[in-house]
């Protein structure tokens, strides 16, 4: 175990908070508002945190709703291994939310699928077509309602980026949302 | 009828629906994961609420810093369900309540306003 190997990785990646594991809704809770607590104190503006905020619970939602491992407790509530990474592109100047879990194989043409039609729209078209999807309800299911990619661009300055990587049988997703 | 109150907690706000006042508040932040179990009682209570004809005005004050996009959904299912009573003759009003730096609130009840054109849903900024 090599802690001064990941300490420079995240330094270099201007990591501000990450985490590594099982994602539940106490720990999303508590680790955004640590995060947001942690910008606040350093100066950043509110409505940039809000935003961040925002990104952040659908990603992390998406990670406890869709992975592939998960499990499932009273409630209907669910914990799934994923990783979260909170930092700043000195590159871009903006901060960034950028989240990894494995997903079903599956899934991978739906979600591209999605992310495509939603990264070709501008802000005016997103909000358009959020508001017909929650009017529709047809992506809704028993925990959303299926519009977190919509979300998640409509609070994001940049396209969203995603890729998937296979890993001895297991299809990873990540994605990567700038504030 | 009996009211419904929740009390708030980090990620989902407090509700006090008060049948006695007509006042119905919801205030917080909603993010829940399960958020359509979550707002089933509301929706329940609110449905049963409203079959009952008030001569009073119900009012609806909601101040949300945070919702997430499940929230937005049952938000609109609640919007449908007080259409549908205004649509039968009651008397309803709806106060947006954001903080002025909140430009995201505002947007969303923007939105709720386009989509809700019958119903009478008021921006309230806080100073």
């Amino acid at each position: 175990m090599d802690i001064s190997k990941i300490r420079t990785v995240m330094e270099e990646e201007g990591v501000v908070f990450s985490f590594s594991g099982m994602i539940s809704q106490t720990l999303t809770s508590f680790m955004l508002e640590t995060a947001k607590t942690q910008l606040e104190d350093s100066g950043e503006d509110t409505k940039m945190i809000r935003s961040m905020f925002l990104i952040a619970i659908e990603q992390l939602q998406n990670v406890m709703s869709y992975s592939k491992e998960r499990d499932i407790h009273q409630g209907n509530k669910y914990t799934s291994p994923g990783v979260l990474v909170i930092g700043y592109s000195d590159e871009l100047q903006k901060y960034y939310v950028n989240s990894s879990n494995e997903i079903f194989e599956k899934d991978k043409e739906k979600v591209s699928k999605k992310l495509d039609e939603i990264n070709n729209m501008e802000k005016e078209d997103l909000r358009k077509f959020l508001r017909e999807k929650l009017r529709s309800a047809e992506d809704k299911h028993d925990r959303g309602a299926g519009v977190g990619f919509i979300e998640m661009a409509k609070r994001s300055s940049e396209k969203l980026e995603y890729n998937f990587e296979e890993i001895n049988g297991k299809h990873y997703f990540h994605i990567l949302a700038y504030v | 009828m009996e009211n419904l109150i929740i009390k708030a907690t980090k990620y989902t706000p407090e509700i006090n629906l008060d049948a006695s006042t007509n006042i119905l508040s919801i205030v917080g932040k909603s993010y829940p994961e399960n958020t359509f179990e979550f707002y089933k009682p509301v929706m329940i209570w609110v449905e049963k609420f409203l079959e009952i004809k008030y001569e009073k005005e119900i009012v609806f004050n909601i101040e949300l810093e945070y919702l997430n996009s499940s929230s937005l959904k049952a938000y609109f299912d609640l919007f449908d369900c007080i259409e549908l009573a205004h649509e039968k003759g009651q008397n309803l009003a709806i106060n947006w309540i954001y903080d002025e730096d909140n430009d995201i609130a505002e947007e969303t009840g923007e939105d709720f306003i386009a989509d809700f054109e019958s119903l009478s849903i008021k921006l309230i900024v806080k100073n």
